[in-house]
């Protein structure tokens, strides 16, 4: 059974709780065994560090060090948690650096010795889980839909941290699972941009055009529903999307997925088991469309 | 030689006509973008426009966006921009208007910098040296990736918020502004952090979206300048903004519980003391989050965010320990600022 050190995130557990459910849901179905960082903290999602880029620093060296006590691979359910969580891997990489930092995991009886390597669930899918796997795996091939792929800054940003050239299945990791899940890929400008949720309460104007844009692109062109592997991603295009609507004075009735929901309903999970009945934007017209 | 296939976005001024027309070129390998450009002018269509000059990625002329993404199209080859043999997609930059095909206006976008005036602006009141003003070598380490820009205007192109936003400063002018920031020899680092933090479209309206980062062709890192200006400007006491309130809220929610409080985070970026004393702005701002608040307990989400327990006691604990460590260690810091810079005033006599 394959065994990961699991960092759900702050969202995940708190406005996305149906991403949490369904991450659980289909880590049962696949057989991975999750361990879930319960004593580590929130990545600072690049906000602590707006101020505090130290701090934010130490709190991730943490949280990889758990992950390295435990001799376990780092697993992140968040665009934001794994580009963050990666970030701080590069620059933990210094020796200096991390014998500075390390200074402060000491009395807790850790150290970070640069090992770890933090992916998203998504990339685990398909680098460790495998096609083949999945393929085997799907009962419900999503043949009826058009979906169109929201990445979240930070699984395609910056191409650097990610390292995509070593590991090329990362470029179009999402649209690879769409595929292999037997649903159509939505390409769409908007797909690798932001979604405008960093700024929401700075400028919401700015914020709103972002997401109404993308949404407005992405169900013109034909998609059924957005999935993404982001939860703050699913805040500003599902939670706020009646908002966005008005601000670009559009109608939009998108629903959208978090990746685990999708592949879930392709192995055959029920959509309360995968919290689809606990979307802003009504999931029923997409469930009846694969007759569920 | 190969067939390469490029899809060229056109634009006829006179006529008001947008198109895309496809040619296809013999290219070798080595071949850039930018050659096969010139050999469509030369061989097939002379009316195709586009700027270049140096051809040696220094003089920013001819960044353009090709398959989507900004960049210099001297400095890309055919073999690296055409996957499996698809055709080259080759576009204007994004966020600014078009003159004619791959020629955009590019005031819009060198405006920018004046509006920042990244220009240095030296101490009046020293006179000037014998020979030149210097900087440090450690000193322009830190900041040196920050003066390479080249003003080619790739990452203003791909940039997710003047996508949106008419008003925003951009990333080159302020990655040039945070290098003035940083020189020593400029006397206004103050005015100048003032003014990014207040000023409409300035340091706080960036998604961090890395957009930029990604599209620059001499790794200017524009959106890391970005963040330290953030950073300065806190320290500066530039403090209040919505920007600066949602960074100390999302910190006091992850101090206490080792979690984003998504609860308290909309109150604390309106600011707790603007609502207190009636402003009005900030309670209809506040009204404002009332509809989603709605929507997500309707969808039984605000009963999560409430019963969220956080990280477990020992971790509390630790995190909270970690926040106080560093908030010491930064005081001591800053003690020894002070010194060394009340001994640098001395060493230069003023400022």
């Amino acid at each position: 059974m394959s065994k990961y050190a699991f960092w759900p995130g702050c969202v995940a557990q708190g406005a996305a709780p149906e991403l949490y459910t369904s991450t659980l849901a289909v880590a049962e179905h696949l057989g991975m065994d999750l361990v879930e960082l319960e004593a580590a903290a929130c990545t600072g999602a690049g906000i602590i560090s707006d101020g505090e880029p130290y701090l934010q620093d130490v709190l991730n060296a943490r949280t990889m060090a758990m992950a390295e006590q435990m001799d376990l691979p780092l697993m992140d359910i968040c665009s934001t948690c794994v580009g963050v969580h990666r970030l701080a891997a590069e620059k933990l990489r210094e020796v200096d650096y991390r014998i500075r930092i390390n200074h402060h995991l000491a009395p807790e009886g850790i150290e970070y010795r640069g090992s770890v390597d933090p992916r998203h669930l998504l990339w685990i899918l398909l680098e460790d889980v495998g096609i083949d796997k999945i393929n085997s795996m799907v009962t419900r091939p999503l043949e009826e839909l058009n979906l169109g792929p929201f990445y979240g800054c930070y699984l395609v940003r910056p191409e650097r941290t990610l390292e995509f050239d070593a590991n090329p299945t990362r470029r179009d990791s999402l649209e690879q699972l769409i595929e292999i899940l037997g649903a159509t890929t939505v390409t769409y400008d908007g797909m690798t941009k932001c979604c405008g949720f960093p700024i929401l309460t700075m400028n919401k104007q700015n914020s709103l055009t972002m997401a109404g844009t993308h949404l407005d692109e992405a169900q013109s062109k034909g998609a059924d529903a957005l999935v993404t592997p982001c939860p703050l991603c699913h805040l500003n295009l599902d939670a706020q999307q009646p908002d966005a609507a008005k601000v670009i004075d559009r109608n939009l009735n998108l629903p959208i997925l978090h990746v685990p929901q999708l592949l879930g309903l392709a192995m055959g999970i029920s959509p309360e088991k995968l919290g689809l009945t606990r979307h802003v934007v009504d999931t029923n017209r997409l469930l009846n469309k694969i007759g569920v | 030689m190969a067939q390469q296939e490029f899809i060229i976005e056109r634009y006829n001024p006179d006529s008001d006509e947008s198109y895309e027309e496809s040619f296809n070129v013999e290219t070798q390998p080595g071949q850039t973008v930018l050659d096969s450009l010139n050999a469509i002018k030369w061989e097939q269509d002379g009316t195709l426009s586009f700027r270049m000059s140096c051809r040696h990625a220094i003089c920013g002329s001819c960044a353009m966006k090709v398959n989507g993404q900004s960049m210099l199209s001297c400095q890309t080859q055919v073999d690296a921009a055409a996957e499996r043999g698809d055709p080259i997609r080759v576009g204007p930059q994004g966020n600014q208007n078009i003159i004619k095909d791959l020629v955009v206006d590019v005031n819009k976008f060198l405006n920018q910098f004046e509006r920042a005036e990244t220009w240095l602006e030296p101490y009046e009141d020293q006179d000037p040296p014998e020979r030149e003003y210097r900087q440090k070598v450690e000193e322009f380490d830190h900041w040196s990736h920050a003066s390479t820009c080249i003003h080619c205007g790739a990452c203003y192109s791909d940039c997710t918020v003047a996508a949106v936003d008419e008003n925003f400063l951009g990333p080159a002018a302020l990655a040039k502004a945070y290098r003035f920031v940083m020189d020593s020899r400029d006397a206004k680092r103050e005015e100048r952090l003032k003014f990014l933090s207040e000023e409409q479209g300035g340091i706080w309206d960036c998604t961090r979206c890395y957009m930029c980062v990604q599209a620059c062709p001499k790794d200017v890192l524009p959106m890391d300048a970005i963040m330290e200006l953030r950073t300065l400007a806190i320290e500066a006491g530039h403090v209040n903004n919505h920007g600066v309130r949602h960074h100390k809220g999302f910190m006091s929610g992850v101090r206490k519980r080792g979690r984003l409080d998504e609860m308290m985070l909309p109150v604390q970026s309106v600011g707790i003391g603007r609502l207190l004393t009636g402003n009005l702005a900030a309670h209809k701002e506040m009204m404002d989050y009332t509809p989603g608040a709605i929507r997500l307990l309707k969808s039984r989400k605000l009963l999560t965010i409430a019963q969220r327990h956080g990280a477990n006691t020992e971790g509390r604990e630790h995190i909270e320990r970690i926040f106080e460590e560093v908030e010491a260690e930064k005081h001591h810091h800053d003690v020894d600022a002070e010194a060394f810079g009340a001994e640098f005033e001395t060493a230069i006599g003023g400022h």
